[in-house]
């Protein structure tokens, strides 16, 4: 634990002594590489003792600026991430990214309002997340209840097409945007901090997690072999952690879409019906993954769906 | 009343129904009898006719947990053959707590064959399913399934946009290599379609959603299926029924949208030739 992270686990400490914020509580960041610090979210479902804190969120520092990726999955969780932000620097924060439509992504983002930051995200997310905010915030209110007050989204400000690239500068440290093709979801995007080497990779890269598919299971097959071969010297998930070095850690992964895929295949060519494959295909998968019931069977579904048409 | 006024209607009353707390939350199946959205529902569809205990004449086959709100694979078959003397001449499948809830009406005849529809319907909530039979005497017949769906009701529309030039797209898909003439064969009918929900939160209200408003499907000039529909039903929406083939003849789809843009496919079986795709 460098210094850096020891002042932070204390200051929060001693603000949940103090009994202010209660969602500052444990909320640790760790700077993976120089000026990109990282909180990683619970494994766990969305409940109101975790109050949407899913996601991997963070943000990277320049000199002139900083951009924050990712606010989190409620306003609490978005205020906790800036409260964490300003112990870090007190820098402006320019440039709030998105990197994807999920809500544990994305519902934090009344925290940075003040802030009258750029909001940037990929093209198609505007439309995807219009079109599910209403269920999505209804799903938000029925799991946390009142700490959902607040959720929200912010309108985008920069977007990126797909298959193109942006850079954006902090100031002595450039950020390298790209917008991917259909895989997780139809509006994926990932950041590459030059200086470092750092790949923001939002959920294209789920580590112990179930990976979910809400887009395309081929298209995040392709994007996943497109990603690896970034030359990468550092990595953020979008859930879970590890040590391994990338692009090894992408191999778990890549051997789950694979297998579904594989065995979805098979089972069309065997005619099972949607409901049967549902219930034959990866189950022995399941030891390998958290929150395996709540996404896999999900996940045959959202193949079969897609795998049916070949 | 057709599927369209059913619709009109009841997205009026529904608004009212709305303000009702949602179901996500229950924990045990609430009794069907006491459901608070049936009543203006069935009082819509079906007046004051009675309505007696379906399990000899129908059953709806689904997972309970349903494993993705967007994609629910739903199956309703009939307990009694298709004759002359008394048959199934349509049945109505309801998601009662969608916003438009008359997801399908599926119309036959006595020549069916085997009276079974395979389909996948979105949830917007947990919800009570039901599938209402009237027979040729008028009667009517009601199954009822209770429906959670799993991770939440958070699945409104399709993953991604599908080109303009692939909506239509058509498949037939068969479960047998090859048919014989008169046994009921088993066939999907697949179709490329957004299948829009008017109720998606961006829906801008004054164009009109697009969504698959027809299917009818024929087999050498005779009416297998005709179904009106509904953007309950999953984008690209999929039917799975029997049909019963001759020694050779052309089974074929007709699909309309809400847009009114038709869409044919077509494919000719021949007995004892091995399927197309099959
Ligand atoms: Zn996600």
């Amino acid at each position: 634990m460098g210094f850096n992270n020891q002042r932070i686990a204390l200051a929060a400490l001693l603000l949940a002594l103090a009994g202010g914020l209660a969602q500052a509580q444990g909320f640790s960041l760790r700077e993976v590489a120089p000026g990109n610090f990282v909180h990683v979210g619970s494994l766990e479902e969305r409940s109101p003792a975790n109050g949407g804190d899913q996601a991997n969120v963070g943000f990277i520092v320049g000199s002139r600026c900083v951009a924050v990726i990712d606010v989190g999955g409620s306003l609490p969780v978005g205020q906790s991430l800036r409260a964490a932000l300003r112990r870090v620097t007190d820098k402006p924060v320019c440039y709030v990214i998105l990197t994807h439509m999920h809500p544990d992504h994305v519902f934090g983002a009344e925290a940075f309002r003040a802030e009258g930051a750029e909001v940037v995200s990929h093209g198609n997310l505007p439309a995807a997340l219009a079109q599910r905010l209403r269920t999505y915030l209804g799903a938000l209110r029925r799991d946390l209840g009142d700490l959902a007050d607040g959720a929200g989204i912010a309108p985008v400000t920069i977007a990126v097409d797909v298959d193109q690239e942006r850079v954006l500068d902090l100031g002595e440290r450039r950020l390298r945007l790209r917008a991917w093709p259909v895989a997780h979801t139809d509006n994926d995007l990932t950041v590459l901090d030059e200086a470092t080497g750092t790949l923001w990779l939002g959920d294209l890269l789920f580590v112990d997690h179930t990976p979910v598919v809400d887009g395309s299971i081929t298209g995040f097959l392709k994007v996943m072999d497109a990603l690896a071969a970034i030359p990468a010297r550092a990595f953020v998930p979008g859930h879970g952690w590890t040590a391994t070095a990338w692009p090894a850690a992408l191999a778990p992964q890549r051997d789950y879409l694979a297998m579904v895929v594989r065995d979805t295949r098979a089972a069309l060519r065997a005619r099972r019906t949607m409901e049967e494959a549902v219930d034959t295909v990866g189950a022995s998968a399941a030891p390998n993954w958290t929150n395996f019931d709540a996404f896999h069977r999900r996940n045959v579904t959202a193949a079969y769906a897609e795998l049916e048409w070949e | 009343m057709s599927i369209e006024q059913i619709r009109q209607a009841m997205v009026a009353a529904m608004f009212a129904l709305l303000a009702l707390p949602g179901l996500c939350n229950e924990k045990a199946e609430p009794d069907p009898a006491r459901s608070q959205y049936w009543p203006p529902i069935r009082q819509m569809m079906f007046g004051e006719r009675p309505i007696e205990d379906g399990r000899d004449v129908l059953r709806i086959y689904l997972n309970t947990r349903a494993d993705d709100a967007s994609t629910v694979p739903v199956a309703v078959k009939a307990q009694i053959d298709q004759s002359d003397g008394r048959y199934i001449k349509t049945v109505f499948l309801i998601v009662e707590r969608n916003p438009s809830p008359a997801a399908g009406v599926f119309h036959f005849t006595p020549d069916s064959g085997r009276v079974q529809v395979e389909t996948r319907l979105r949830f917007e909530d947990f919800s009570f399913v039901r599938a209402v039979a009237e027979l040729n005497d008028g009667k009517l017949y009601e199954a009822t399934r209770w429906v959670k769906a799993a991770g939440g009701c958070s699945a409104p529309g399709g993953k991604f946009r599908i080109p303009e030039n692939m909506i239509g797209q058509m498949k037939f898909k068969f479960w047998d290599d090859t048919v014989e003439a008169a046994k009921p064969a088993l066939v999907q009918l697949m179709i490329r379609h957004p299948n829009e929900s008017a109720l998606a939160a961006d829906f801008d209200p004054t164009r009109t959603p697009r969504f698959v408003r027809s299917v009818k499907v024929s087999y050498a000039g005779k009416t297998v299926l005709t179904a009106d529909v509904d953007f309950s039903l999953s984008d690209n929406p999929s039917f799975r029924f029997f049909f019963v083939p001759g020694q050779q003849g052309e089974l074929e789809a007709v699909v309309e949208d809400t847009h009114d843009k038709v869409y044919v496919h077509r494919a000719t079986i021949v007995e004892g030739v091995p399927l197309p795709g099959g």
